[in-house]
């Protein structure tokens, strides 16, 4: 057995860590972005443009005084912001960042515990988020909240469809769920990664762009944030929540961005490969810093996205995903599925 | 020389990824990583305890208000509302409980004595092909159409 109980310890400390850390500069991130592009006033008083801002956010958070509405149900109510963030926390175990790539400690993989059934594993503590809306909404006793949680809940399983479908896809063309194997069966450069359909995943760009879309939605991002949208519903099924409950809602919808953005660059690009062949010296090493090159690029058109395309309706939002993307994701399976069979007939 | 070598080796011992390795390993550390999130959850309210005001002042008893822009609440929120999300969550249920079928399938799709011929080809095209008639059987139904639904004789 490789158990060894200092290195779980530690690699709990630094994901905790890497989860709050991307919790606190991403809202800094996505607010400089949108005083850049929407002419706003971003962060920019408390340290050298605003840096310190997150730190004075979370002091704040933490000194206001946590309030309950009269006649809620508590211990539902108390409940939903732990479903939120723990889940996002159970799901980082199994995400491999990649080999360091260089230094003494180079062949050192990044990630705290592989599995046979990793993507199924993060697919399934995924959709504990959804409890984490649906109770907070409910519970709160506020119409707002509960109209939020009914769209929010309706929204996240039109989307888990699409996504998994696409990833079963994907598990069909490698044969495996185990995240490591998928990475390494996309080496030889960027047109071997599972965008591309040379792969056999059939629609791969397709494909690619609707696993984003649906790792978007999921995580209730504009333009398809209809469960806290706030010029109609207030802030959605967090009104009620002040202080800590708030913040934590907020660190695991970041944390849940971070996981999105990784699974995507996982699954379609190649993970913690270079673009170009292993043969290229240097460049062409696999290393962390791809992955996180990578990932934070996606969460980049994350925040692009959210400050430039206006907010969806709510039928447009659930038809978009019954009827075309679940439809599409089924018809890329069943070609997918006929392509491998396909292809070594004809001798490729 | 000797300290660093066991050091990398003590490295590479802990993270080769061993197909056979018994899934308890995987449990503790699901486990473990559950506790700590836990922690992560609790540390920042032992923080708020003990850093906000006990009591604020409760004018007209404001504070236990539910939030709805300064206006007093007219009703209860707990009521019937929209059955639309309903339906999209019936065919979710069935949808999703049959996707996850499809996993194992996946795995099995096209390895060792499943290699080759188109059998299982067909298999898969009927299985989607019966699920999809849960999604053209909602889509006939009309559950996709947001019509403004008069009733003239209630």
């Amino acid at each position: 057995m490789d158990i060894n109980l200092v290195y779980m310890v530690l690699f709990l400390a630094g994901i905790i860590g890497f989860a709050a850390l991307n919790a606190a500069y991403l809202v800094w991130v996505e607010r400089k972005g949108a005083a850049r592009i929407q002419r706003r006033t971003g962060p920019s008083e408390v340290g050298f443009a605003g840096l310190l801002q997150p730190l004075a956010d979370g002091a704040k958070l933490m000194s206001k005084q946590i309030l309950f509405p009269d006649g809620i149900d508590k211990p539902l109510f108390m409940l939903a912001p732990m479903f939120a963030m723990i889940p996002a926390v159970m799901i980082l175990v199994t995400i491999p960042f990649g080999p360091v790539g260089f230094g003494p400690f180079a062949d050192f993989m990044l990630v705290a515990r592989e599995m046979n059934i990793g993507l199924l594993m993060i697919f399934a503590f995924a959709s504990v988020n959804v409890m984490a809306l649906l109770l907070g909404g409910w519970s709160s006793k506020n119409k707002y909240a509960v109209i939020s949680a009914a769209r929010a809940v309706s929204q996240d399983i039109a989307y888990e469809i699409p996504m998994i479908l696409i990833a079963i896809t994907i598990v069909m063309t490698t044969g495996s769920m185990h995240l490591s194997t998928i990475v390494e069966s996309q080496a030889g450069g960027f047109w071997n990664w599972n965008w591309l359909p040379l792969q056999g995943n059939l629609f791969g760009p397709v494909t690619f762009i609707i696993f984003f879309i649906c790792s978007l939605a999921e995580t209730n991002r504009a333009p398809f944030d209809l469960g806290e949208a706030e010029s109609e519903l207030i802030a959605g099924f967090h009104t009620e929540y002040s202080s800590m409950g708030f913040g934590l809602f907020f660190m695991g919808e970041y944390a849940n961005i971070v996981i999105g953005a990784a699974l995507t660059t996982i699954l379609f690009l190649g993970g913690w490969l270079s673009p170009l062949p292993a043969s290229i010296p240097f460049i062409g090493a696999p290393s962390v810093v791809w992955f996180l090159l990578k990932m934070y690029l996606l969460i980049w058109t994350v925040v692009l996205i959210r400050w430039t395309y206006p907010r969806v309706t709510l039928w447009s939002l659930l038809n978009l995903a019954w009827k075309i993307m679940i439809p599409f994701a089924l018809v890329n399976l069943l070609g997918s599925a006929a392509l491998i069979k396909i292809l070594p007939m004809l001798g490729l | 020389m000797e300290g660093e070598f066991q050091w990398r080796m003590f490295l590479k011992g802990v993270n080769v990824v061993d197909m056979s390795v018994t899934s308890i390993g995987d449990l503790l550390y699901v486990t473990l990583f559950f506790f700590g999130g836990l922690g992560f959850c609790l540390g920042p309210f032992l923080a708020v305890f003990l850093l906000s005001p006990k009591k604020t002042r409760n004018i007209d008893n404001k504070t236990g208000q539910f939030i709805e822009c300064g206006m007093e609440p007219i009703g209860s929120a707990w009521i019937r509302y929209g059955v639309v999300y309903y339906l999209y969550a019936l065919m979710f249920l069935a949808f999703d409980v049959d996707v996850l079928f499809l996993f194992p399938v996946a795995m099995a799709y096209n390895q060792g004595q499943f290699a080759g011929g188109m059998r299982d080809f067909i298999e898969v095209f009927i299985f989607v092909g019966i699920l999809s008639l849960a999604l053209v059987y909602a889509w006939k139904k009309g559950v996709f159409k947001w019509d403004r639904k008069v009733y003239q004789n209630q």
